[in-house]
């Protein structure tokens, strides 16, 4: 008996040991980039361990805002992911709802159409894409990208599976009051599923906010540019092959402060959300 | 005749508003997936321009494909990154979960929890930037480091045999948190009474995991599996942002290839050609891995 509770406190050691360095493996990487972010130019390029300012200065976001002119580039990026996100909540949920309904005229083929784009990633049809949006003249504007993954198959099955966990009998009695179709589903199912909505709506916007291969495939004026194109030449300098260094490692690592502040923010005030949305997520792929 | 007409007319009206809900839904698969998927055939057996005419040149681009040695080197690329990543993101969370399920102190574990989930959410911009910026030569924390010893610093995003590992160990920091969250989903669902049975017949901890956690665990293994084999087909946003000219031989992967011979040099033909043949891979791996999985959407 002795024996087991010596083994086990040794497990408990080396186990809580393992968690911890793996634990300060994330956070220390995060933790770099939030002190250099408030050097000072030259402090940004000593050669020293920085987990936290020597001389605290703003200098990096105020280069980052008034020289590298990082506002625009955000300003985009909210454009785009607060229309998309609404757009898409809106119309998965519409289409969700439509798949509960039984043997209406046509449902297996338009349920077909909507799972089967399911087995077709976005990266493998970008070059007819990229034809397609030319042809539309979309071409180097916003719109491009938000309506490029407005809709996803997988938001639409998981709205799908919530509205089918809201009774029938609620439908019914409306039904013999008198209301239609539309005041059905907007004035019965889509309040009882903001949960549901509520989980698409913080994936979404994880992934607009994020977006960057349809930002680097369709926009090409800088004025358009969103945040992760804007951030991807500030950040990934290509200082093995240029002799010059324009932007200093603070303002850097700035700009990688400000694009992940929304998502830590969203991330605080939604955990729960996320790890439920997790696990549907993995079944549903 | 004219009587089933009119039935098909009463259905299709009594069905009207589902048919306007579910529309904008159908115009964008139809726009945006089916069409381009089509038009991508036809493309891909085409000499294609954007202005004047395009001809049709047969198999010419597969052919092309198949011969150039680029192709290849990214091929390879892509199956040992792949495998790579497969393999690590699937096992070391794995075993990540079964250590953190130990952990009976609430707070430390919630706390854990949401630290190695956090990467996961930042897009690779974010943690390419990060991890270039932490490995650079220019007041990087690994070199500010090496430099405590009095080490040279090393240009690790300038060496060829840095390169792939440097790829997949960001790739294995980004995503293992994530991965490790849906085993733990899996240990939480896991019957308590069946630990409990356990105990009684007096095994330990060890045993419990061995026997218990684990063959629960395979389940969500084949779907992680499968997520993984996925996402390493379709990998190009982390080779975008990481790659360099001195390093690009050993990390080009099949998307990155793509988009290069297509949307730069504008070869749109032959990147046609070969997203269909990445593409009906795609199609064979997720259906062989499937079956031998046994597991089915």
């Amino acid at each position: 008996m002795k024996r087991t509770t010596i083994g086990r406190g040794l497990f408990l050691i080396i186990n809580n040991s393992i968690l911890i360095t793996l634990v300060l493996t994330m956070i220390i990487p995060l933790l770099n980039v939030l002190a250099v972010s408030f050097t000072t130019d030259m402090e940004s390029y000593e050669n020293t361990i920085k987990l936290f300012p020597r001389q605290p200065s703003l200098i990096g976001y105020i280069t980052l805002f008034q020289r590298v002119a990082i506002l625009r580039p955000f300003l985009n990026n909210i454009f785009v992911t607060v229309i998309g996100t609404f757009l898409h909540v809106v119309f998965c949920a519409m289409a969700g709802y439509v798949l509960t309904k039984e043997n209406f005229l046509g449902k297996a083929i338009i349920a077909a159409l909507i799972i089967i784009p399911n087995m077709l990633p976005f990266e493998m049809i970008i070059i007819p894409v990229f034809v397609t949006v030319k042809k539309l003249g979309l071409m180097d504007t916003l719109w491009s990208i938000i309506l490029i993954k407005v809709i996803s198959t997988f938001s639409i099955l998981l709205m799908k599976n919530y509205f089918e966990g809201i009774p029938k009998s609620l439908e019914e009695s409306a039904f013999i009051d008198g209301a239609g179709e539309y005041a059905i589903f907007f004035k019965i199912y889509v309040p009882l599923a903001v949960p549901g909505m509520t989980t698409i709506t913080i994936f979404q916007f994880v992934a607009l906010w994020n977006q960057l291969l349809p930002a680097v495939l369709f926009l090409n004026s800088p004025e358009k540019y969103t945040l992760q194109i804007a951030l991807k030449s500030l950040v990934v300098s290509q200082e093995l092959t240029s002799t010059t260094q324009s932007v200093a490692n603070n303002t850097r690592m700035a700009g990688i402060v400000v694009a992940i502040i929304p998502l830590i923010l969203l991330y605080i005030f939604a955990q729960k959300y996320f790890i439920k949305g997790i696990m549907v997520g993995a079944v549903k792929e | 005749m004219k009587k089933s007409i009119e039935k098909l007319w009463l259905s299709f009206n009594k069905a009207r508003v589902l048919y306007l809900l579910v529309l904008p839904s159908l115009i964008f698969f139809i726009i945006f997936t089916y069409f381009p998927l089509f038009d991508g055939i036809k493309i891909s057996f085409q000499d294609f321009k954007f202005v004047g005419k395009s001809s049709y040149v047969g198999f010419e681009n597969y052919i092309e494909a198949l011969y150039t040695p680029g192709f290849w080197r990214v091929f390879r690329n892509t199956i040992i990154i792949g495998f790579s990543n497969v393999i690590l993101t699937a096992f070391i969370p794995m075993l990540l979960a079964v250590l953190l399920n130990e952990v009976k102190f609430g707070i430390w574990k919630r706390f854990s929890q949401t630290i190695i989930y956090l990467p996961h959410i930042f897009s690779w911009v974010i943690v390419g930037g990060i991890w270039i910026f932490i490995l650079s030569p220019n007041a990087g924390l690994i070199n500010a480091v090496r430099s405590l010893f009095g080490l040279d610093p090393i240009y690790y995003m300038a060496k060829e045999i840095y390169a792939r590992p440097i790829i997949i160990g960001s790739n294995l920091w980004k995503q293992s948190g994530y991965v490790c969250i849906l085993y733990l989903a899996t240990i939480a669902g896991i019957n308590p009474t069946l630990y409990e049975a356990a105990m009684i017949d007096g095994a330990g901890t060890l045993k419990r995991t061995l026997y218990i956690t684990v063959p629960e665990l395979l389940n969500t293994l084949k779907i992680v599996l499968l997520l993984n084999i996925m996402g390493s087909l379709r990998m190009f946003n982390q080779i975008y942002v990481m790659r360099n000219e001195v390093i690009a031989q050993k990390i080009d992967v099949l998307m990155y290839y793509v988009y290069e011979r297509g949307l730069v040099q504008f070869k749109i033909g032959y990147a046609a050609a070969i997203s269909m043949i990445i593409f009906s891979l795609t199609l064979i791996i997720t259906l062989i891995s499937k079956r031998s999985l046994k597991y089915s959407i």
